[in-house]
C-alpha cells in the first residue's frame, strides 16, 4: 500500500504524467477510440462501445494493450466525458480532466487489465455500489482480467442498467478535484501496490479480500438484506481488499452515511468497513427493496458517490497524508525504515479494523445468546458455543417429535407415553448423537438430575427405537432392534417406571439441557450390559431393578 | 486468528486470550455445518462469527416452526394423552 506515484511510475514506461498514463491504461486496446464498455451480460463478459451499445464478447487480454497513444484516446474519452457528463470544465485544465477522468475511474470497479473508465463507469453507475467502486478500482488492475467477472459481478449484483458515463457532476468535481488527486494518489497507491505484487500475492489478497468482504457484507444488522448482500461479497471483494480498507472504508462508509438512510445504514456510525459493508449490503437490499428508483439509482450512486467522496477525501485524506507522508520521507531518505514504518501502520490501521469487525460481530452474537452477561471474550464464545449445542439439539428434539406424534403405535396405550419418550428419546439418541451418546438421556432429564451413569438407562432404551420408528429412521443399530413383542416388553417397565414424575423434561430450555448435557457421560458398553437383563426381563413394575438401579433421567422421565 | 500471537509486545493476558479465542472459534467452527467442510485454515474469525449468528438465527427460525407445527398436532391429538404431554413439554 505504501505505493506512491513512484510505484506508479515505475511501471508506466513512458515518460507521461502519471495521471494520464492512468488514462491511458484505462484505454481500452479497441482499434476505434469509442469507449468500450465492459459488461456482465447473461453471464458473460461482453464489451460495449458505449456509443453504439453494440455488444461484443470480451475476449480476456483484449484490454491488455491499453498503451494505445494515450492522448488520442484520453481525448476520446474525455471528450466522451464531456458529452455524457455535460459538462467538462476541465477542458480548460487538462490536468484536472485527466484527474477527473482518473477520478471517474475511481469509481470505475477494479479493471485489471484495463482501467477503462467508461466501462468501469458504466459497470458501477448502474449499479448501487458505487462506494464498492472506488475501492474496487482503487485496486491497481492487476495484469490479469480474472477481476473483470468480479467487476462484472459487482454490476450484475445490484442488477442496475449500464449507465452512461460516470456522470461525475461537473459541479462537485471542481470541488472534488483537488480531492480526487488525492483519491488519485490512493489509487495510484493501491494500485501500484497491488501491481506490485505479484500473481499469488493478488490473488491471496483477492482471497483475503474475499474473506473479509463475506464478513463485511454480511454485517449482523443486515440480516434481510443478507442475502442481497451475498451478491455483494465479489464487490466488497475489492473494497475490503487489505490495501484498500482505507480509502475503500473512507469512501463508502461516507457514501454510505449519505446514501441510506434506512436502517441498513446503521453501519454509517460504524467504523468505514463497516460502513462500507453497510453501504454495500445495503444498496443490493434498497435496490431490491425500492425497485423504482433504478433510474435514480445511477445519478444518486453518483451524488452519494460525490458526497461521499468530499467526506471521504476528508478522511482520505488523512491517511493520503499518512502514506504521501510517508512515501515522500521514503523518497527522501529512501531507507527501508520508513517503509517499514509506513507498513506498520498500514498494518496497524488493516489489523484495527479486522478487530473491529470482530467486535461487532462478537456484540450481535451477544445479542443473539439469550441469558449472556458475560463481557469477556473467551466466556461469550463458550456459551455461544454451548448455547449453539443446545439449540442443535432442541432442534432435533423437537423434529423428532413432530415425527413423534403421528406415529402412536396401536393397541400399546399403556406403553404410548414410555414408548413415545423412549422412542423419541431412543432415536434421537441414535440419531442425533452418533459421537456422543451421551447427552440424550441427561437431556430428557432436562431437570439437572445429575447422572453420572445415565448411560446405563439408556440402553433399555435402545431397542425401543426398533419398534417405531423403523420406517421413519434409520434403525440406529440392528443390535437393538428387537422383535415387537420384546419392545413392547421392554416398553412395560419403561411405561410403568416413573408415571408419577415429571415424565416429560422440559426439552425446550436449552440451557437445562445443556446442564444435563455437560452432567452426562455416557457409557455405552455399560449400557449394552444393562440392556440384557432389562430385555430379559420383561417385567413390569416400578421396582423394575434394571430400571431403578439406572438413576437417571431416563427413569424420571417415565 | 493472524498476527495476534506475533505481537510479542502486547499484553501477555490478551495473548494467552488470544489462544482461547482461537480455540473457541475453532469449536464453533466445528459446528457450524457450513464452514466444517471447507478447508478450515482460512477461516477467519469474523467469518466464523457471522457464521455463528446466522446459524443462530437459523436455528432459532427453524425452532419456531417445529413449535408451530408441534402446536398444531397438539390439537389434532388427546389433549390428555401422553403424547400431548411429549409435545408441550418439547413446544415449552
Amino acid at each position: 500500500m505504501n505505493h506512491c506515484i513512484p510505484d506508479f511510475e515505475m511501471e508506466d514506461h513512458s515518460s507521461i504524467p502519471s495521471i494520464s498514463r492512468l488514462n491511458r491504461f484505462k484505454k481500452p486496446s479497441m482499434p476505434e477510440d469509442e469507449i468500450m464498455e465492459l459488461l456482465w451480460q447473461n453471464g458473460q463478459v461482453v464489451v460495449q462501445s458505449q456509443n453504439q451499445r453494440s455488444l461484443k464478447k470480451l475476449p480476456p487480454i483484449k484490454f491488455h494493450d491499453a498503451d494505445q497513444p494515450g492522448s488520442k484516446e484520453i481525448r476520446s474519452s474525455s471528450s466522451h466525458h464531456q458529452q455524457q457528463q455535460q459538462q467538462q470544465q476541465s477542458v480548460t485544465d487538462h490536468l484536472f480532466m485527466q484527474e477527473d477522468e482518473t477520478a471517474s475511474w475511481l469509481h470505475y470497479p477494479l479493471s485489471d487489465a484495463n482501467f477503462d473508465k467508461d466501462f468501469c463507469a458504466d459497470l458501477l453507475y448502474p449499479s448501487s455500489s458505487t462506494a464498492v467502486a472506488p475501492c474496487a478500482t482503487s485496486t491497481a488492475p492487476p495484469p490479469s482480467l480474472g477481476r473483470v467477472p468480479q467487476l462484472l459481478v459487482l454490476a450484475s449484483a445490484t442488477a442496475m442498467a449500464p449507465a452512461p458515463r460516470p456522470p461525475i457532476p461537473p459541479t462537485k468535481r471542481k470541488g472534488l478535484e483537488s480531492t480526487r488527486i488525492l483519491n488519485f494518489v490512493n489509487f495510484s497507491k493501491h494500485r501500484t501496490a497491488r501491481a506490485e505484487q505479484s500473481g499469488p500475492s493478488n490473488s491471496k489478497s483477492v482471497v483475503a479480500r474475499e474473506l473479509t468482504v463475506v464478513d463485511s457484507c454480511d454485517t449482523p444488522a443486515m440480516d434481510p438484506e443478507s442475502g442481497a448482500s451475498q451478491a455483494m461479497p465479489s464487490c466488497t471483494e475489492e473494497a475490503s481488499g487489505g490495501d484498500n480498507n482505507n480509502t475503500c472504508a473512507n469512501m463508502s462508509g461516507a457514501i454510505a452515511a449519505n446514501t441510506q438512510s434506512a436502517g441498513a445504514s446503521l453501519g454509517a456510525s460504524k467504523d468505514n468497513l463497516a460502513t462500507c459493508e453497510v453501504m454495500v449490503t445495503s444498496s443490493p437490499g434498497a435496490s431490491s427493496a425500492s425497485a423504482e428508483p433504478t433510474a435514480q439509482k445511477p445519478v444518486q450512486a453518483e451524488d452519494r458517490k460525490r458526497k461521499g467522496r468530499e467526506p471521504d477525501d476528508a478522511e482520505c485524506h488523512s491517511e493520503d497524508a499518512e502514506f504521501e507522508s510517508a512515501d515522500k520521507k521514503k523518497q527522501s531518505r529512501g531507507s527501508t525504515s520508513t517503509k517499514r514504518s509506513r507498513a506498520a501502520e498500514v498494518h496497524n490501521l488493516s489489523e484495527r479494523r479486522r478487530r473491529d469487525r470482530i467486535n461487532e460481530k462478537m456484540r450481535a452474537l451477544q445479542e443473539l445468546i439469550p441469558r449472556c452477561n458475560k463481557s469477556d471474550k473467551a466466556s461469550m464464545l463458550d456459551e455461544a458455543i454451548e448455547y449453539l449445542k443446545s439449540l442443535q439439539l432442541q432442534v432435533q428434539m423437537m423434529s423428532m417429535g413432530c415425527g413423534l406424534v403421528p406415529m402412536m403405535f396401536p393397541g400399546v396405550k399403556q406403553y404410548m407415553p414410555a414408548m413415545g419418550m423412549g422412542i423419541g428419546m431412543g432415536m434421537v439418541m441414535d440419531m442425533g448423537i452418533n459421537r456422543p451418546m451421551m447427552p440424550f438421556p441427561n437431556v430428557l432429564a432436562g431437570s439437572g438430575l445429575p447422572t453420572a451413569p445415565s448411560a446405563a438407562h439408556l440402553d433399555p432404551r435402545f431397542p425401543m427405537p426398533a419398534f417405531h420408528m423403523s420406517p421413519q429412521v434409520p434403525a440406529p443399530d440392528p443390535s437393538r432392534l428387537q422383535p415387537n413383542n420384546q419392545s413392547d416388553a421392554m416398553l412395560n417397565p419403561l411405561g410403568m417406571q416413573n408415571p408419577n414424575q415429571a415424565r416429560i423434561p422440559n426439552f425446550a430450555d436449552p440451557y437445562q439441557q445443556y446442564i444435563g448435557l455437560h452432567q452426562m457421560q455416557l457409557q455405552p458398553p455399560q449400557c449394552r450390559a444393562m440392556a440384557q437383563p432389562g430385555s430379559s426381563k420383561p417385567s413390569t413394575g416400578k421396582g423394575h431393578e434394571n430400571v431403578e438401579n439406572h438413576p437417571s433421567g431416563w427413569s424420571i422421565i417415565f | 486468528m493472524s498476527s495476534r500471537r506475533s505481537r510479542q509486545s502486547s499484553a501477555g493476558v490478551s495473548r494467552i486470550s488470544d489462544d482461547q479465542i482461537i480455540e473457541l472459534v475453532s469449536k464453533l467452527r466445528q459446528l457450524l455445518p457450513e464452514i466444517r467442510d471447507r478447508r478450515s485454515d482460512k477461516v477467519s474469525a469474523s467469518k466464523v462469527l457471522q457464521e455463528t449468528c446466522n446459524y443462530i438465527r437459523s436455528l432459532h427460525r427453524e425452532v419456531d416452526d417445529l413449535s408451530e407445527r408441534l402446536s398444531q398436532l397438539l390439537a389434532t391429538i388427546d389433549a390428555d394423552s401422553a403424547e400431548a404431554a411429549i409435545i408441550r413439554s418439547l413446544i415449552m
